[in-house]
């Protein structure tokens, strides 16, 4: 459809039909925000006459992508709104606190050295007080764990010389949650993937992907990082880059394109979530799976809204749904209200609470042995939120496979 | 990806079906441009286990010996979808479901045969109010509800809702005959 049109983002083919303001989270909880169809393709029309049509309230689109997953025409409402704050926005600087929430592998590469003392600080009231106050990061957050030993030195250390002697081989963009905050996911990935007889590769230099990045401003910090992603993952060891990252592969797939306006066409499809990517080796027969005959559990399965635009939430459900002993009971369609770091700012606090309401109180309801999700701001969000532990479906995976059969099937 | 039903559309007429096949034990996925006209709708479908592929489209159609075998989707790239029936539901103009130029009507994911006037004069009336005969236009179906490909009938193929020529409740406010279309699909399918 996009050849057809003259502007970007299919902002021709919207119909006004309003079903982007019926599933918008921020819409509901806060009357300050203009909805995505005014402040998308509507706004658009008047921002092409003039500049002075910006409308700040702009900073409050989650980026979701619920609007564009529910549009019939294929508008990309959130592209619209996204490339809308680079090109009209004229207050071009970056708060310091935005920097630093965005910057996660900078954080990340700051703080590993001193991650016990630096957990430690970081859970005392006192300085989430002093946080609040001076850095506006809301004092009622709990703040993500960081790992002392990043993913990428435990690869090096443990796993990388044992990859070669694997049948098939695949690459690895683990993103900064992985290396800096949860490397026991990347171990788990590791771990699933060996038993299916692929040997793992890191990428020669990732950086983070940058979506934390453009949801601040930084566009050009964004576009370098895209620049440096495309480059390894072009040179990336066998022909698909796994991640198991929703945000990140979304990011990489489209928003490089069609946000940072960076030509990815080259990576795009070779750029797969690891549950895609088993998914199908499943049904060509390609690899057996051989769960624990003990495996059991009752999970609630949380669809991330990334997850719900990349379309892949049904090779989760299928995967799981292959574990003899878990019963896997689907939630209902929301948004947690986290949004990466919209929900850590002080400001934004109330509201992010108040969009994710209906998921906690669901997931209450249902109260089950852990969530399952893919998306790592989510697992803090209804970590912080709820009584329930969020497991990675990979994490799931791990545990549910019985792995020396596994591994000993797909020899 | 193996189903017994994949039904392309998730408006009200193919999430009827979705619905009613999906409660009677046959494993189901809606493919659906956008999600939430019908959102409510679908949801239900996927609580008992039906799958909804939304803001997808198909980019593939395989068909052999008068048999719609598999079908792939944008979003799912390279996985192939392949099913026992397959519905199609996807509306008319508004929707996609049926797509025109100045000359001609056509059906834009199989070419189905459309029924349309030729005379492009006789396909509107002046008086915006009156009827409309463009919105008759639409697939046309046998007795059994199988669409056809310049004549020749594709067997697992079934055609429902606002997208069969004739059928059209825009003007009127009535989906009982759309309803009607699904309801005989869901027979014919259930009584395989």
């Amino acid at each position: 459809m996009q050849e057809i049109n003259i502007s970007e983002h299919n902002f021709e083919q919207c119909q006004k039909c309003g079903i982007c303001n019926d599933v918008c989270p921020m819409l509901a909880a806060n009357p300050a925000y203009p909805g995505p169809k005014q402040a998308g393709p509507d706004g658009e029309r008047y921002r092409l006459k003039d500049k002075e049509f910006y409308d700040y309230a702009l900073k409050y689109c989650l980026n979701c992508k619920r609007c564009e997953v529910a549009c019939p025409s294929g508008v990309k409402v959130p592209d619209i709104i996204q490339s809308a704050r680079e090109k009209y926005n004229t207050h071009k600087s970056v708060k310091l606190r935005d920097m630093m929430l965005a910057s996660t592998d900078l954080m990340g590469t700051m703080v590993r050295p001193v991650a016990p003392i630096a957990n430690t600080v970081l859970g005392w009231g006192i300085t989430k007080s002093v946080l609040d106050g001076v850095m506006a990061i809301d004092h009622r957050r709990t703040f993500p764990k960081y790992s002392g030993e990043g993913f990428e030195k435990w690869f090096k250390k443990k796993a990388a010389a044992s990859q070669a002697s694997f049948k098939h081989q695949i690459s690895y963009f683990h993103g900064c949650y992985v290396n800096y905050n949860y490397p026991q996911l990347g171990k788990d990935f590791v771990t699933v993937m060996n038993a299916l007889g692929y040997g793992v590769n890191l990428l020669d230099g990732e950086k983070c992907c940058g979506v934390a990045m453009v949801s601040a401003g930084m566009f050009d910090k964004a576009r370098k990082n895209a620049e440096n992603n495309i480059k390894v993952i072009s040179e990336a060891k066998g022909d698909k880059v796994l991640t198991t990252s929703t945000s990140c592969t979304l990011m990489m797939r489209d928003e490089y394109k069609e946000v940072l306006g960076m030509d990815n066409s080259s990576v795009r499809d070779s750029i797969v979530l690891a549950l895609k990517f088993i998914y199908e080796l499943v049904d060509q027969k390609k690899v057996k799976l051989v769960f624990k005959k003990d495996y059991k559990a009752r999970a609630a399965y949380h669809v991330p809204c990334h997850m719900e635009k990349l379309g892949w939430s049904i090779f989760t459900r299928e995967l799981l749904g292959m574990i003899p002993g878990l019963e896997l009971i689907l939630l209902d369609s929301n948004c947690c209200g986290i949004s990466g770091t919209f929900g850590f700012k002080k400001e934004n606090y109330e509201i992010s609470q108040k969009i994710g309401k209906p998921l906690f109180d669901q997931i209450e309801a249902v109260n089950p042995d852990f969530v399952a999700c893919e998306c790592e701001t989510c697992k803090w969000q209804i970590e912080m939120s709820t009584k329930s532990k969020v497991k990675n479906p990979i994490s799931i995976l791990a545990e549910a496979l019985d792995l020396e059969a596994t591994a000993e099937a797909n020899k | 990806m193996k189903f017994d039903v994949i039904i392309i559309g998730g408006g009200h007429a193919g999430s009827r079906v979705a619905c009613g096949l999906q409660d009677s034990g046959l494993k189901c996925a809606v493919i659906t441009s956008g999600r939430s006209i019908h959102g409510s709708t679908l949801a239900q479908f996927e609580k008992k286990g039906g799958m909804v592929l939304a803001d997808d489209e198909i980019t593939n159609t395989c068909i052999q010996d008068s048999k719609l075998v598999s079908v792939k989707t944008e979003k799912l790239g390279d996985v192939v979808l392949e099913a026992a029936n397959f519905v199609i539901a996807t509306g008319k103009f508004f929707s996609k479901g049926l797509v025109s130029d100045m000359k001609k009507v056509w059906e834009p994911i199989f070419g189905l045969d459309v029924e349309y006037s030729e005379d492009r004069t006789t396909w509107y009336t002046d008086n915006f109010a009156d009827h409309q005969p463009f919105l008759d236009f639409g697939v046309k179906v046998d007795e059994t509800s199988k669409p056809s490909i310049e004549g020749k009938t594709v067997n697992n193929l079934y055609a429902v809702g606002e997208l069969l020529a004739g059928v059209s409740c825009a003007e009127k406010d009535d989906l009982a005959a759309v309803d009607a279309t699904a309801d005989k699909v869901i027979d014919i399918i259930k009584a395989q």
